[in-house]
């Protein structure tokens, strides 16, 4: 397994926003997270990228301790996310937001060429290249955030709510860009509300309620799951 | 009378360009880290008493102690960063409290060192331009302008030219963001306390001889700082310049053609209009989530 967490524990102050999580995500793929709001779908990525100190419980990345080092030191490990709301650099250009992503690389000229295939994927963002990232549209400023985030190279990418605030047409664009990322090697760790997209593309699911893993299996079955579709799908 | 008004204008520059080191200093400091430095005034006061010891005193050439006062104070910066600033990270209020007390002892150290009377120093050069009749820029008033300028270019230049320019801006937008592009927060944060204290220091080392320093020169220099910021949207570095030279201006020739009491009146007037028209200050943007 690529990343494991073991009975994970995280206490915003007293109150307890996860009771034990414990995940596996394998070298390939997208392990989708699905839950309600406040189920502690962000807060179990925030602890994977140290943003969030674990309280108790292990973390463990190609077998080794990641918890509760800092956000960078997980950077440098190869643990890259897009962030809940996207949080791009408002007065950045769009450029300069793709280059921040590379920040611990050293090699120049394997940055020119990733920023070219990030503009290659995203031939809008080429064009807007000298804009400042805060006068994109919000699907342009979610491809910039997840360009940003492939710039680090990363072995796992973490994407929180890709879908959020979005129109349909351009979560669909969302989604063919994270099976593309999927194919070409980096496996996805995925968190949604939207359990219908998030099912639809993930290979193994875990559905989060009050702080504690509730139901894990294949994403076919979940979709297929009586409490999944009633609490989480709509159906 | 219009060489009056040339003269102010001309005073109005100098003091425009010093207020804008420290200024910029502080608006640094708080975007990059979410601290107010309360000590800044006394940083700048700092950088005042190396010239005091090492020109004055000792007899080194004052170039050399400016540059060292930049160095000496930058150092200081960091110093604050490491013991209060860090192990307060998750505490602006505790940070601020801090920096009150850092505020403390450097005056304190100041009057232990040097007494409290104005030191005096020296004029490194007394010679001047006389750029109309009777208007004049002393050589080294033009010294302070020009050092200025080209502190600010580097830094603007350093902001946005270089890797860990672009790591202090995006912190200073994004703190947590920035973390989870591998940007060190602690790392970015020393930087911005040399930076923006080394700034405030030089500011300091520049003016000594024009100001007479004492240990409480800090005081008047903070509240001007707090106006200028406010006044140019708290935590934009462009902001604090245009707003550096909107205010010296005001105030300098308020100064000139009133007093000094109702320059600083108007000073803390114009922070009002500001704030009542347009809260978040001439270059502020949008209150960001």
């Amino acid at each position: 397994m690529l990343l494991e967490l073991q009975d994970v524990h995280v206490h915003y102050n007293k109150v307890a926003a996860l009771k034990g999580v414990s995940m596996s995500v394998p070298e390939n793929g997208i392990v989708t997270i699905i839950g309600a709001n406040g189920a502690g779908k962000t807060t179990t990525l925030r602890a994977i990228s140290g943003l969030t100190r674990i309280s108790s419980g292990e973390i463990r990345f190609n077998g080794e301790r990641i918890d509760n080092l800092p956000p960078d030191k997980i950077v440098a490990r190869g643990i890259a996310q897009v962030p809940e709301g996207r949080r791009i650099f408002p007065d950045l250009t769009v450029e300069e937001n793709l280059r921040t992503g590379a920040f611990l690389r050293k090699e120049k000229s394997g940055i020119e060429s990733d920023i070219q295939e990030v503009f290659g994927r995203f031939p809008r963002l080429a064009e807007r290249r000298r804009q400042w990232a805060k006068t994109l549209s919000g699907g342009e400023q979610q491809m910039v955030a997840i360009g940003r985030a492939l710039m680090s190279k990363p072995k796992l990418l973490l994407m929180d709510e890709p879908s959020m605030g979005l129109a349909p047409v351009i979560i669909q664009e969302i989604a063919r860009i994270i099976k593309a990322i999927v194919k070409q090697g980096v496996p996805v760790v995925l968190v949604e509300q939207n359990a219908e997209l998030a099912l639809g593309l993930a290979n193994f699911a875990y559905v989060l309620e009050t702080g504690t893993v509730s139901i894990e299996g294949a994403a076919t079955e979940l979709h297929e799951n009586e409490h999944v579709k009633r609490a989480y799908l709509g159906v | 009378m219009s060489d009056l008004i040339l003269q102010t204008i001309v005073n109005a520059v100098y003091a425009a360009s010093y207020m804008s080191l420290i200024a910029v200093g502080l608006v640094l400091i708080f975007g990059v880290m979410g601290v107010i430095n309360f000590a800044h005034g006394e940083l700048y006061m700092a950088g005042a008493y190396v010239v005091v010891a090492l020109y004055a005193e000792s007899g080194m050439p004052f170039l050399v102690a400016v540059v060292l006062g930049l160095v000496f104070v930058g150092l200081l910066g960091l110093l604050m960063e490491i013991s209060l600033f860090r192990p307060l990270r998750d505490n602006p209020l505790g940070g601020l409290i801090a920096s009150i007390g850092f505020l403390l002892i450097l005056q304190t150290t100041a009057v232990l060192g040097f007494g409290v009377r104005m030191a005096h120093i020296p004029p490194p050069t007394q010679e001047k331009i006389e750029l109309l009749n009777g208007v004049v820029l002393t050589h080294q008033r033009l010294l302070v302008i020009i050092a200025s300028v080209a502190l600010l270019s580097l830094l603007y230049l350093f902001l946005h030219r270089t890797k860990y320019g672009w790591a202090m801006r995006a912190c200073a937008q994004d703190r947590e963001a920035a973390a989870l592009q591998g940007i060190s927060l602690s790392q970015v944060s020393r930087l911005a306390m040399f930076i923006g204290a080394g700034l405030a220091g030089v500011a300091g080392a520049l003016t000594a001889p024009l100001v007479s320093p004492t240990p409480y020169m800090g005081h008047s220099v903070i509240v001007t700082a707090f106006i200028i910021i406010i006044v140019g949207g708290i935590g934009q570095l462009e902001g604090a310049i245009v707003a550096a030279i909107l205010y010296a201006f005001v105030h300098t020739f308020v100064t000139t053609f009133f007093d000094g009491v109702i320059a600083d009146i108007t000073g803390l007037l114009l922070m009002l209009m500001v704030l009542v028209i347009k809260p978040t200050g001439l270059f502020g943007a949008k209150d960001r989530v």
